[in-house]
């Protein structure tokens, strides 16, 4: 398909067919259109040759009868012995002529019918029809024509003939007849026709000609039509291959354009359809000149005349052909032009339209956004005034007022849309969906501007928040990779102090540096524990299942796993909760954990003897626990601080502890959409944990 | 005399836990990745089985998959993965218990030792009328007699009674006050928070490591029950 489309030889060929179909169409379209007008009529002797022929037969008929008149008079004046050799020769030169006339009109040369008729007599003075044959009969149409013969001259129109009464009538004033004539006018009636039927094919006179053609080009109309439809089918076919190999070439992967691609398109349009025009204009004149010169008698009678026929059928078929060339061209370089996609650009009125709307809208764009308000909101009242003075007496301005303040609505409207998008993705935006970018498609230039920048900013955020995000992942991962790594030397340094624990010492040190190490290597498993949970805490990779949990029921069982070890440490828990239970939604083993590491801490750190309160309360959809204790040590770091990793109340780092209980409680609670906060007064230590109530 | 096969790619660990086992009285076989462990099943008759996670050639998780083909024989998971999901994943697998690492002797110990008395003494166990049981535990509720791994342990008629309320209900989460009403058979007034204190002591008493319980579970926030089916 594509070597084929690429060929040069069947694009040459193309053209080829492409114009020879187009004449042979034209030459048929021509004889077509040429023989159209025998098609609908009725009978051969409705065409305009035929009367010019009836006219000119009848013509000559009536110089025939001025002819047999001056022939009369003539022997006549012979017979009265008046002869002299001028006369003798005259008469003999009339009488030939008369001769001919007769034989021209003999019923055995010609198919023309006539009869002239003596008005005021009836009798019947020449006539060519053949014995008791009717004139009505005998012709289809007969015609009748009326003139007066005075001194062998032919006067036309003197008097009307009534053909009822067969009496002829005087018109008003004898015009045109001579009143000082020698003799008085005989009035005459000619009747002629042609007979519809023409049988026998000797008699070769002109309506001979008129009805063999009549015949000729009912007969072969059809055909004449659909040679120029196959033909035309044929050049479209030819067009198609054209339009569709345009612009290929062997070898070649993208659009060819030639020299005529170059020519701006207009141009190229406009001489192209000027050609078209003018061709079609010699076309039509041809084929009228064919028209009229074959309807023509004498151009009939010239020997010629076929040859010269053939020839302007063939030439207008030429003609036909160089306009369907010309349009070939022109829609050769649109199809070009669109295949390239340079039609727009190699179009004058394009170019010059396109840059005209750029740099007004450039120049729009670029002035200041109160300007524009400005110079639109003046623009448009001057026009609306405008328009409103006009449009009080005429309705036209009225509607194009209408319409102007529909445009405006409608442009009000799509600011009005633009801005909704740029304030959705601002909420959006600022609601932390950082993935968020503003359709700006189809926006108001100025509210795209902002929208541009609002994506670049959200971009610019949620690659830094990727980054952190990122980094604190590869962070826990790495925890919990060393952490792994950690617990297996662990977990032999734990089981050979045991062992050693087991064992005799001879030393009475030895078991007392045992019992370091017992305590030591328990203290490091613990820390590689809270180390996991609080980077596993803090990333979010925990999973959590939140549901509803009571508050009153975990504090109670929380309160029981620490009752012993606050005892111990010779602290009271003093609970308060309200009245019923408190439900909220959380993740019931990560509250534990809050709690636990809360109580814990407590353990750790408060001072002995005092008491440690735990309270629940409710209200505005929030439950809110704290848990408060009296310091051992002075609180030396702000409660922000606390709440960091590996920050613990003192400054040493000799107590156990690792340091992460708060700052696990604070991932932990957040995790759930809690809130956790620390206040410090003095040696109050007090931690707040705040959550939504569920209903 | 039981043969205990400990698995794990730390030498160190493995000599630890043997010295701990031969010292009990048991006899064991070493091996130190998924593989060997699995030829020394074949070799040998094995009573338990202690597996690391975490070995090359063959972890544990796939070992124990292999090994359950063909046995029952109980099989302790040692793992240094301490998330959720490796214990629920180990456990689907045929796994029995595990134990995070780094672990205290003396529950490995204790947990061998409930193992091997459910896998042989135990066995199918004499199901008698009123004998209620969940895993190891055990209550004859005619005798009144509780016994975990066929251990008789001590109760007080308040934890008795909690014990065969949650027994009765497995897998049923009782809230403290629910509990409260139902054995001390007095409508709970915040005085529930006693039942919490009952609990810990019964977990002491049943649970070999009462922070990581197995069979009595705190739903923290909810109450309490039996595991379903442990």
């Amino acid at each position: 398909m594509k070597k084929l489309q690429g060929n040069t030889a069947a694009k040459v060929c193309a053209w080829i067919v492409l114009l020879a179909a187009a004449w042979g169409a034209g030459v048929f379209g021509v004889r077509a259109l040429l023989s159209f007008q025998s098609v609908p009529s009725d009978s051969w002797q409705y065409s305009g040759w035929f009367y010019s022929a009836m006219a000119e037969r009848s013509r000559d008929l009536k110089e025939g009868i001025e002819l047999s008149c001056q022939l009369d008079a003539l022997e006549q004046r012979l017979a009265e012995g008046n002869a002299d050799a001028t006369l003798q020769a005259d008469a003999e030169a009339l009488r030939e002529e008369r001769e001919n006339v007769g034989e021209r009109f003999s019923r055995n040369n010609t198919w023309f019918r006539f009869r002239v008729l003596n008005a005021d007599t009836g009798e019947v003075m020449g006539t060519n029809l053949a014995e008791g044959e009717s004139m009505r009969k005998a012709v289809r149409d007969m015609r009748r024509e009326t003139f007066a013969v005075q001194d062998g001259e032919v006067y036309e129109d003197v008097f009307y003939y009534d053909p009822e009464t067969g009496a002829g009538y005087q018109t008003p004033p004898t015009a045109g007849l001579n009143p000082e004539a020698e003799s008085a006018p005989v009035k005459l009636v000619l009747e002629y026709g042609v007979p519809e039927e023409i049988a026998n094919v000797e008699i070769q006179d002109e309506f001979y000609q008129i009805w063999q053609t009549y015949e000729h080009d009912r007969a072969f109309f059809r055909q004449y039509l659909t040679g120029f439809g196959w033909l035309g089918a044929l050049t479209l076919l030819a067009l198609i291959w054209v339009l569709w190999t345009s612009g290929h070439k062997a070898g070649e992967e993208r659009i060819v354009t030639t020299w005529q691609e170059k020519i701006w398109f207009d141009l190229y349009a406009a001489a192209m359809i000027a050609a078209v025009v003018c061709l079609t204009a010699c076309i039509i004149w041809a084929a009228e000149q064919l028209y009229w010169g074959s309807a023509n008698v004498y151009s009939r009678m010239n020997e010629d005349h076929q040859t010269f026929f053939d020839l302007g059928v063939l030439g207008t078929g030429a003609l036909f052909a160089a306009a369907v060339g010309c349009a070939a061209l022109l829609l050769r370089t649109l199809a070009v032009r669109i295949k390239a996609g340079r039609l727009a650009q190699t179009t004058l009125l394009c170019r010059v339209v396109g840059w005209t709307v750029r740099t007004v809208r450039d120049f729009v764009r670029f002035l200041p956004f109160t300007w524009k308000l400005v110079a639109g909101f003046g623009v448009y009242v001057i026009f609306t005034f405008w328009l409103t003075m006009r449009g009080r007496y005429d309705g036209f301005f009225l509607m194009i007022n209408f319409l102007l303040q529909l445009a405006l609505l409608l442009f009000l409207s799509w600011w009005a849309y633009g801005y909704y998008r740029l304030r959705q993705g601002t909420k959006s935006i600022a609601g932390g969906d950082l993935e968020y970018q503003i359709d700006t498609k189809r926006m108001p230039y100025d509210l795209r501007l902002q929208a541009e920048d609002l994506n670049n900013i959200s971009a610019g955020l949620s690659a830094a928040v990727d980054e952190k995000l990122k980094s604190e992942r590869f962070k826990a991962e790495l925890i919990t990779n060393v952490s792994h790594d950690l617990k297996t030397p662990l977990t032999s340094i734990i089981n050979y102090v045991n062992l050693l624990k087991s064992t005799e010492q001879t030393d009475p040190k030895a078991s007392e540096y045992i019992e370091v190490l017992d305590r030591k290597s328990q203290r490091l498993k613990k820390l590689t524990e809270d180390l996991v949970e609080a980077s596993k805490a803090s990333t979010g990779v925990l999973s959590v299942t939140r549901e509803k949990i009571g508050m009153g029921q975990l504090i109670d069982q929380a309160s029981a796993e620490w009752e012993e070890k606050l005892t111990g440490r010779k602290l009271t828990l003093v609970t308060t909760l309200p009245e019923g239970e408190t439900w909220v939604y959380a993740d019931g083993r990560h509250l534990w954990r809050v709690l636990d590491n809360l109580l814990s801490n407590c353990a750790k750190y408060a001072m002995e003897g005092t008491r440690v309160y735990l309270d629940l309360e409710r209200g505005k959809g929030q439950v809110v626990l704290s848990v408060k204790n009296i310091s051992r040590d002075p609180l030396n770091v702000p409660a922000e601080r606390l709440m960091e990793r590996f920050v613990r109340g003192e400054d040493s780092r000799s107590t156990e502890g690792s340091g992460l209980g708060l700052s696990i409680a604070r991932s932990l609670t957040e995790l759930q959409g809690g809130a956790f906060d620390l206040a410090v007064d003095g040696d109050l230590f007090k931690a707040i944990v705040t959550l939504p109530q569920a209903s | 005399m039981y043969t205990i096969l400990i698995c794990d790619d730390d030498r160190d660990i493995v000599s630890a836990l043997d010295i701990y086992l031969t010292s009990e009285g048991y006899q064991t076989i070493k091996a130190y990745n998924g593989r060997e462990a699995l030829r020394a099943a074949e070799a040998h008759e094995i009573h338990l089985i202690l597996m690391d996670i975490m070995m090359p050639e063959l972890d544990g998780i796939r070992a124990t998959a292999k090994l359950r083909e063909g046995s029952n024989v109980p099989i302790i998971l040692l793992t240094a993965k301490s998330e959720d999901t490796d214990k629920i994943l180990g456990l689907n697998i045929g796994a029995d218990d595990y134990i995070t690492k780094p672990f205290n002797p003396l529950e490995v110990m204790a947990r061998v030792k409930s193992q091997l008395r459910r896998y042989t003494a135990l066995g199918g166990a004499e199901k008698g009328p009123g004998l209620i049981t969940a895993g190891p535990i055990a209550m004859d509720d005619s005798a009144k007699v509780v016994t975990v791994d066929g251990e008789p342990i001590n109760l007080t008629p308040i934890e008795y009674n909690i014990l065969k309320l949650l027994l009765s209900h497995p897998g049923q989460v009782f809230s403290s006050a629910q509990i409260y009403e139902q054995v001390w058979n007095d409508p709970a007034y915040g005085s529930e928070n006693t039942v919490a204190v009952h609990i810990r002591h019964l977990r002491e008493k049943i649970e070999i490591n009462p922070a990581e319980p197995r069979y009595l579970k705190v739903v923290w926030g909810l109450g309490y029950k039996i595991e379903k089916g442990a």
